[in-house]
Formats: C-alpha cells, structure tokens, sequence
C-alpha cells in the first residue's frame, strides 16, 4: 500500500511537471510592481519582465500590486491589485489549426487584448470568472470580479 | 411652486439616504476601443442569461443579468486605473519578403531590419519569433526547409545587426500557412515571407 502511495505521488509530480515550467512557456511577464507573482507547478516566483508564463500558470497581485503579460500570440493581458488570474488552455499551433486560450478570473480586474488565436478561432477564446463566461470577437476589454459577499 | 418646495427636500432626503447605502459593487465586464481604434465584440453568459456587448465603453453584469449600458470614464478609471496602466507595450509585427527561391530579402524588407531592432531594444523582457513561410512551388518538405533558411537567416542577420532578446523562436511553417491562399504549384511573393513578431 506504501508503495502504491509513494508511485502515486511520484505520477502526481510527474503529471504536474509535465504541465508546469518544464513544458515550453506561452508567454512572458512584461511589467510588474508592487506584490506581484506567478505560480507554475506550486512554486511561487516574484514577477518580473523576463519571468515566463506556462499553461496552468497563475498571475497573483497584492493589494497594491499588478502585473502584465504578453502571450506569443500577441494576446496582451493586465491584471490591477488583488487579483487571481489562471491559464487554463493554451495551444498556439496555427500551421496545424491548434489554439485555445482560456484564462480563469477568480477575482480582481483585467484589461485584456485579444491577439492572434482570437483573430483566426474565435470561438475557442474564453474568460471564465465565478458567475459568467466571456467569449471574445476580436477586441480590447476589462473585467472585475468582486469579492463574494458573505450574508 | 408650492408642490415643488415640498417635494425638492423629500427627494434629496431620498437621495441622500441612498447615499448613506452605497449599492452593492457588481462584477462585470465592459468592451473598449481596441488600439487599433475599431470596436469588437464580447458575449457574457451567466447564470441568469446572456448578454451581447458591442459598444465601447458600455458593460454587462458577469452573471448575465442585465443588458449592456454606458460605463464612465471615472468608474472605468476607478475600477482599471492599475490594470491599464500595467499593460505592457503592444507587440509589433513585421513582414519581410524573398527574391524567388532564396534567402535573399527585397530592398523594401531589408530596409525594415533596423526598425525591428529598435522597436525590440526599448521592450522589457522582450522576446522575439522569427516565423519562416513559403509559397506553393515545390514540395513540401523542401518548403519547409527553404521557409526554415529564410527564418535562420533573418535571425543570423538580426543578430548581427545586434538584436538583443533574452528569447529568440526561429521556426519553420513552410507551405502551410499562406498569407494569400492559392492552390498547390503557384508562385506568390506575398506568401514567401518571414514574419517577425516583437513582444
């Protein structure tokens, strides 16, 4: 049962690093100041321009905190204080007709501006955020999820 | 006038007590200007319905619930104020083209280099994708490889020039994405291109 245990965490890690920042990044932090991170695999890197982006990696701000990033499809994002901002899919491979960009806004805000993958697949571009999906055609927009209230 | 003296107090009473009680902040998604000065279009659906949002600066309630309506600049500003102003700078795009058959670049495109290094040197983090691509005359194996010389050649010759880019992509798509579709066997300048692509 040990054993069983010990093989699972080491699939666990595998799987994740297979997903994580020893896969090709996506995209590169390009501006950051105040508390500003990205998290890829659960480590935790203080952003800067430079610092790379991979799919299933997370923006993090603090309160005073933001963060900004350009995706290789040109796609550019921003993200103010306070903010959890998660990649979920990404494939830019339009030789072959493979591209997704699905991002994930728990909380915060979000300037976005859509780039390549949204001008050639629309329909596979999404913002989804706790209470509302946002498809894209092509174009500049900004998002706020607020906290849950508590009643 | 009369009517008017007693109900101009009760209404500010009204408003001000609505004041006292600001509404509840709701998350929501609203469409600007693209910086290329046209105007999209994004969709919301939520929970209590979908909404169509094609005017800038007009927004949506995340949830779906309500129709798209003027946003101000002041709350647009209060709400992305630090999100604008973390946007990096928006990348650039180049299109460079061949003299048939080989790596040579025409005068126009070869003019175009030092517009690349510099639109590279003031980006922090900048990473560059040098994208080689080729008409339809030949096989495609050769074209892949012709379109991955031209793609090695502008990077050799970027870097020469003293591109400097902490990340350089030099890749091949050869015959399978033309900038102008044509059948198979069809000479195309437009389509024997390196695209280079600033971030």
């Amino acid at each position: 049962m040990r054993h069983l245990v010990v093989l699972l965490g080491l699939l666990f890690s595998l799987s994740i690093h297979a997903a994580g920042e020893h896969s090709e990044p996506i995209g590169y932090v390009k501006t950051a100041s105040g508390e500003a991170f990205i998290i890829t695999a659960q480590n935790r890197t203080a952003a800067q321009p430079g610092t790379p982006i991979h799919l299933g990696s997370q923006l993090k701000t603090g309160a005073q905190g933001s963060i900004g990033v350009t995706f290789k499809d040109e796609t550019v994002v921003s993200c103010g204080p306070d903010t959890e901002l998660t990649i979920d899919e990404y494939l830019y491979q339009p030789s072959q007709g493979k591209l997704a960009l699905v991002t994930n806004l728990l909380k915060g805000s979000l300037n976005y501006v859509s780039g390549v993958i949204a001008k050639l697949k629309p329909d596979a571009v999404a913002v989804k955020t706790p209470t509302g999906t946002i498809g894209i055609r092509g174009t500049q927009f900004v998002v706020k999820v607020e906290p849950e209230m508590k009643p | 006038m009369n009517l008017y003296r007693l109900t101009l107090p009760v209404t500010l009473a009204a408003l001000l007590a609505a004041c006292a009680s600001p509404p509840k902040p709701v998350s929501y998604v609203a469409l600007l200007e693209s910086p290329d000065g046209s105007v999209g279009k994004i969709a919301v659906k939520g929970g209590k319905g979908e909404q169509v949002i094609d005017k800038a600066k007009t927004g949506a309630p995340l949830d779906g619930s309500q129709p798209a309506a003027p946003i101000s600049d002041e709350k647009l500003k209060q709400d992305f104020g630090a999100a604008m102003a973390a946007r990096p700078l928006l990348p650039e795009r180049f299109l460079l083209y061949f003299e048939s058959g080989g790596a040579v670049l025409t005068a126009e495109s070869a003019a175009l280099l030092p517009m690349i290094i510099a639109s590279a040197t003031n980006r922090p983090g900048v990473d560059v994708s040098i994208i080689g691509h080729s008409d339809t005359v030949g096989k495609a194996e050769a074209n892949a490889a012709l379109a991955l010389k031209r793609a090695q050649a502008i990077s050799d010759l970027l870097k020469e020039k003293g591109l400097k880019a902490a990340v350089l992509n030099v890749e091949s798509h050869g015959e399978s994405n033309l900038l102008i579709k044509t059948p198979d066997e069809t000479a195309e300048p437009r389509n024997r291109r390196v695209e280079v692509s600033v971030r």
